[in-house]
């Protein structure tokens, strides 16, 4: 880790003016901003602590839906009675997320904000040419080991996947984030690569996230979030999907669809083209099977992660029966 | 030239004043300024659970952590669970009993997580055990005989 | 399974006096370094913190093949608290070191630090700093230009014949050829396991402090004497004057057996600076600069009749190994073992690739071995319709089919009967995909196991202590098998006394000597070592008690004594009783103590002591004398494959194992167990990513490169079916540490073909491979 040094503001309008400066970075969790230090990836001159700013870790779920301060701990929301009762897949996306030691420490806002697993990104001793790292370098993942790069969102610039869970589940339900003077929809937020993957985000100069909301659904509170991976706990997911049903008065029938894909695209990826052909018909297998293949319409395979084309649409037509009974 | 800071950590219920770089994890100033070498390195970078303390009573991970971050915080390692000479923890003695360790060097993250996951409520079933137990990576492979213990403890504590 | 049970289930396979309670051989104690270790006090040795100590960060290559065309040092030199740094132009030339056979090296001199690269991982520099964090900052200040070279990144970079024959490894009887085409069945596949890592959670390491030409090394270790011979040669100093010292290890599994160049680098820096340097190589550097086990491929052609029975096994296998050294994994040791065939024709080769050296990984060769021979001889049982248990059994070697000695002891067919019967073998159904429960398809395989007795002499001091304590000193070493437990247990039946009067140091190389902890031979050969020293102690100390002008028993004119329960008796019921250190203090002694070694019992000529315990070239081999003497096991698995998904997880193991007698039976217990899981990660989740167009490992760390997880693991139960093996140790035990893993994968594969009709043979069975 290069030196820095440390600072802990009093207030998030300090913290503002701090991160403002250049070479200052946020501290909150500390889960992914040390780790890529010592990777190498990140390179702060300041380190500004946040994680001691009083009044941003709470957890308010109302009739409106949630409000979940940035520095809210990822455990303290999984294991939050109102998120579990409103927003099952939300809780579930978090305790299905890394384990529990880090749980304990990252933070909501942060976890948002987390990079990719790509290898050749946090290797830049090894892969100088990075285009997240260093715009215009290249990208050394293409034609490389690609097992766990994305399908969907990519770009001849950038194949790196979003590792998030908790994304996921937020974009299905169309969260907000709240960043001081504006609030965007955390799917607006999340940005594609596209020419320029350094951009990850819609995050201005100074601004800090201060809350995360989550309107009340129907559908979000008949959610599920489904992770599958080789090993049984704590990895990435090779394929996830966060889903959520409002049926008719008939009980079979939907009105609203809510699909979200994890471990496959460059940032989380909402299949609305799945929500749409669904909606409105019976959920039944055949046509949950049918209607979740157009979840990897688009989809580009590289060299070693072909099998999440196959993967990703079982993993939501089994999610999708699951969250109504029909699995 | 150098950038040192003085923080004072609350370690074990003792006030420690230190003279450090801002970027001295906290795993770095329990083993190299403390002598706490009881929390081990094993990854340094968050992906085997070897080094688990709790903070404020919560487990988290020494080598992610800044030793400054924690100044006004509690620290508790594997040594302040039970002092020397005293009666082992019953986490602790469940892990003897149970043979829930063989080259012991996981050993102190494993119990001080299993401290939490009890604490936490999470050590209701062997299947919820073994999830929230999976942030300790036990490469001797005592994963039946760790889940037995945090069991037997869970058992005991109740 | 409680404790209790535990003792139940495991400790039928020792004698009798496993049944009682107390310290005794055989007991199911807990483990002995167990309390400081749940405490945080067991110290390891990267832990030592001498005076004035430096901290020391290694800077790897990132090219594979090629050469450093210069390193620019300046700015890392001029950074704050850096002492030094070392580079290919500045380092100096060690001596080279012979082998662990005692081969002396092909050149007089080694280079650690050298500009000629030829794998990624290797060192180019050390930066040396006051601190840990500003030697590890400088390390990113190096002006390091490279010229890359084309290299070669691994066997499917290397057409099928390519590289060179292993002869030793050839095995051949009969005529296998002919025997194959002319056979009525035959099946021929191909099976590849891929790069894999120990991976213990202790990182490799050391803490190098000379003294003059005297040089202390603190570093977890599985062969002091091994290790203080290569620092010795490569620093031509007399090998009395390295001491190592390494009072616990934090796993090994093989990797901490042998001297790598970053021991020869950290010891140099300290030589240099003057003053204690300390080097923990990071967790990636774990990963590309210790050898973990080679990538291999075997073709396996089996000719049998309809009704089962072997008539030809051909064999030929290809490991990789690296540009400038050789490292073979034996990938015909079990093919030529496990069955009775008539005729058999097993070649190996070898293939340099731009890696590391390979090293010895959990049943180094055997491991690899058990998947090709497992999986095919499986392959066999579907291809004509029959058990997949019933066809090893119609197959079964009654005696060694290679050297045709008779087996010292071989349990398999029991543990074939008492791992079926635990884990009701016989309900299950016979077609692939049978089993199913909702999206599971639910698949049961079976595989056996062995591993050879790899017996050597050891040394021992036990001492007997006025306070009525034994202390017992040797530099083997514990990294979790359980070597204090055992030795503790030995000390204390031979007089009779609890464990809490017992102390054992172990992990010092000044202590009496030991040969490397590896090749599961710990146990046998120190509790026959320490054995026989406290017996001859307890000889000497009945002598005393008979002859002393002082003692309280000479008056008695007896033959013999009693020592029992830490006090010495006559025979007779009412003479005296009185305990060892009220003894020892009547005859005005402080301690008495013997040190004994086994170089008689084992047929080493105790001329070639040095050689015995600092290389492995005195070991006999497995087949030396009249009988063949091999641990065995049978693992039976069950699988639950997600039939959308491809997930593959291991729901219920059972393993029975002959393992002869066992000295701890809750510790072997542990240690079978270890290496299910270990096998179970093999199957499932590790493997080396390399880049092929840069011969580099993409996965150098723990959330990449996938090792079992608490959640990924079931119950495993475990049974001892060996009874006591004579011929293998004093005391009738023979191997635990690597059996447990051998034979697991095939299992694993087998149960996964079970459940879905699918046959994987390239590791691990990951879940693109299923879908």
């Amino acid at each position: 880790m290069r030196d820095f040094t440390y600072q802990r503001p009093a207030s998030l309008a300090e913290a503002r003016n701090a991160a403002a400066l250049p070479g200052a970075m946020l501290l909150a969790g500390g889960t992914t901003l040390l780790d890529l230090a010592k990777c190498g990836v990140a390179a702060p001159e300041t380190v500004i602590d946040i994680s001691h700013l009083p009044g941003l870790a709470s957890i308010e779920v109302g009739l409106q839906g949630a409000r979940i301060g940035a520095l809210a701990k990822m455990s303290a929301v999984a294991d939050n009675a109102g998120i579990i009762r409103e927003f099952p897949a939300v809780s579930e996306a978090l305790w299905q997320s890394a384990s529990a030691q880090l749980r304990n420490m990252a933070t909501i806002g942060g976890n948002l904000l987390q990079r990719t697993r790509c290898a050749y990104f946090r290797d830049p001793s090894g892969f100088p040419a990075c285009n997240k790292r260093n715009p215009g370098s290249g990208c050394s993942a293409l034609g490389g080991v690609t097992r766990n790069h994305a399908v969907l969102g990519a770009s001849p610039s950038c194949i790196a996947t979003n590792p998030g869970d908790l994304a996921v589940a937020l974009v299905a339900f169309d969260a907000q984030v709240e960043l001081g003077a504006r609030t965007v929809a955390l799917e607006d937020f999340l940005l594609t690569p596209g020419d320029h993957p350094e951009r990850e985000t819609d995050l201005r100069p100074g601004e800090i996230i201060a809350t995360v909301s989550i309107p009340a659904s129907v559908a979000a509170r008949r959610s599920t979030y489904l992770k599958v991976r080789d090993r049984q706990s704590y990895e990435f997911a090779a394929a996830s999907a966060a889903v959520g049903i409002e049926f008719e008065p008939d009980g079979r029938t939907i009105r609203d669809l809510r699909v979200a894909l994890g471990g496959v695209a460059t940032r989380p990826w909402r299949a609305r083209n799945v929500e749409d052909a669904l909606k409105g018909k019976v959920l039944e297998p055949d046509a949950v099977r049918r209607a979740s293949l157009l979840a990897m319409e688009g989809a580009i395979a590289q060299a070693d992660n072909h099998y999440k084309i196959e993967l990703a649409p079982r993993v939501v037509a089994r999610a999708l029966l699951k969250t109504g009974e029909l699995a | 030239m150098s950038n040192k800071i003085d923080i004072t950590l609350n370690v074990n219920g003792r006030p420690e004043a230190l003279q450090l770089e801002p970027r001295v994890t906290l795993l770095d100033a329990l083993r190299e300024q403390l002598g706490l070498n009881g929390t081990k390195k094993g990854c340094d970078q968050g992906q085997c659970g070897a080094c688990t303390v709790h903070i404020d009573g919560e487990r988290v991970l020494a080598c992610l952590t800044l030793a400054a971050q924690v100044e006004g915080r509690e620290v508790t390692t594997i040594e302040g669970l039970s002092k020397p000479g005293q009666k082992a923890h019953p986490v602790q003695a469940a892990f003897l009993e149970q043979d829930a360790f063989q080259c012991g060097y996981c050993t102190p993250g494993q119990i001080m997580s299993a401290v939490s996951c009890i604490r936490e409520g999470h050590a209701g079933s062997d299947e919820e055990i073994r999830e929230y137990m999976s942030g300790n990576l036990c490469r001797c492979g005592a994963y039946p005989h760790i889940v037995a213990a945090v069991r037997q403890a869970a058992e005991a504590v109740q | 399974m409680s404790a209790a049970e535990a003792t139940r289930r495991y400790g039928d396979s020792s004698d009798s006096s496993s049944t009682a309670s107390g310290s005794v051989i055989g007991a199911s104690v807990t483990r002995f370094d167990g309390s400081a270790k749940i405490r945080g006090a067991a110290t390891y040795a990267l832990e030592h913190r001498p005076a004035n100590v430096a901290h020391a960060v290694l800077v790897p290559s990132t090219i594979a093949a090629g050469r450093v065309r210069s390193i620019g040092t300046a700015m890392a030199e001029a950074a704050p608290g850096v002492l030094k740094v070392l580079t290919p132009d500045n380092a100096p030339t060690l001596k080279a070191a012979s082998d662990w056979l005692g081969n002396p090296p092909a050149r007089p001199d080694y280079q650690p630090l050298t500009a000629e690269i030829a794998y990624a991982g290797q060192y180019i520099a050390l930066v040396i700093a006051e601190t840990f964090e500003q030697a590890t900052q400088a390390t990113h200040l190096l002006d390091i230009v490279y010229e890359e070279a084309d290299a070669v990144s691994g066997l499917r970079d290397v057409a099928e014949g390519g590289g060179f024959l292993a002869e030793p490894m050839t095995r051949e009887w009969g005529d296998a050829q002919a025997a194959f085409a002319s056979a009525p069945v035959q099946i021929e596949q191909e099976y590849e396991m891929p790069r894999e890592f120990q991976m213990p959670i202790e990182p490799n390491g050391l803490i190098a402090e000379w003294q003059g030409d005297k040089l202390t090394i603190w570093e977890p270790c599985q062969w002091l004497d091994g290790m203080a011979r290569t620092y010795s040669e490569w620093f031509g100093i007399p090998f009395e004057n390295v001491r190592i010292i390494s009072p616990y290890i934090g796993g090994g599994f093989g990797s901490k057996a042998f001297c790598g160049p970053h021991d020869a680098i950290g010891a140099m820096a300290a030589k240099m600076l003057g003053r204690p340097v300390k080097l923990a190589l990071t967790r990636p550097q774990i990963f590309s600069s210790i050898g973990g086990r080679a990538a291999t491929r075997q073709t396996i052609a089996i000719g049998a009749t309809k009704e089962g029975k072997l008539l030809s096994i051909v064999h030929t296998g290809a490991s990789e190994t690296s540009i400038n050294e050789t490292w073979v994994e034996p990938l015909g040791v079990v093919t030529a073992l496990m069955y009775a065939t008539p005729n058999l024709s097993s070649h190996q080769r070898v293939v340099r690739v731009n890696t590391v050296m390979p090293g010895a990984k959990r049943a180094p060769g055997e491991n690899p071995s058990a998947f090709g021979i497992e999986s095919a001889i499986d392959e066999l049982a579907y291809e004509i319709g029959m058990d997949p248990l019933e066809i090893r059994l119609r197959n079964y070697a009654e005696e060694d089919p290679h050297t045709r000695k008779p087996w010292s002891t071989r349990q398999l067919r029991e543990a074939f009967a008492a791992g079926a019967e635990a884990f009701g073998w016989s309900r299950r159904k016979p077609e692939p995909r049978s089993m199913r429960d909702g999206h599971h398809l639910i698949g049961w395989g079976v595989a056996a196991g062995t591993y050879p007795v790899r017996r050597a002499a050891g040394e021992a001091r036990v001492r007997l202590l006025a306070d009525g304590t034994v202390e017992v000193s040797s530099s083997t070493i514990d990294m979790g098998q359980g070597a204090y437990t055992v030795i503790a247990q030995t000390a204390a039946e031979v007089f009779g006394l609890p464990l809490d009067k017992v102390a054992v140091k172990l992990g010092d190389s000044s202590l009496p000597r030991a040969g490397v902890t590896g090749g599961s031979r710990m146990a046998g050969v120190m509790t026959s070592a320490v054995h026989k020293t406290a017996v001859a102690l307890r000889e000497q100390l009945v002598e005393l008690a008979l002859t002393h002008p002082a003692s309280p028993f000479r008056a008695l004119q007896a033959n013999t004594l009693t020592v029992a329960d830490g006090r010495i008796s006559s025979p007779l019921a009412d003479g005296a009783v009185i305990s060892i250190g009220s003894f020892l203090a009547a005859i005005g002694k402080t301690e008495i103590d013997a040190t004994r070694d086994t170089f008689a019992e084992i047929g080493i000529d105790p001329k070639d002591s040095y050689k015995n315990y600092t290389t492995i070239a005195m070991a006999p081999p497995p087949t030396a004398g009249d009988f063949s003497l091999h641990s065995w096991c049978a693992h039976f698995i069950e699988v639950r494959v997600d039939e959308d998904f491809g997930t593959v997880r291991v729901s219920r193991a059972v393993s029975a194992f002959d393992s002869g007698r066992l000295y701890n039976p809750r510790l072997a217990a542990s240690q079978i167990k270890g290496g299910i899981i270990m096998g179970i990660g093999q199957a499932l989740l590790e493997e080396g990513l390399v880049d092929g167009r840069h011969a580099r490992l993409m996965n150098a760390n723990l959330a990449d490169y996938l090792i079992p997880t608490n959640a990924d693991i079931p119950d495993i139960e475990v049974i001892s079916v060996g009874i006591p093996d004579p011929h293998a140790s004093a005391l009738g035990g023979k191997g635990v540490g690597e059996l447990g893993i051998v034979g697991v994968a095939p299992a694993i594969a087998n149960a996964v073909f079970h459940a879905t009709g699918k046959r994987i043979r390239d590791l691990p069975i990951t879940l693109d491979k299923l879908i």
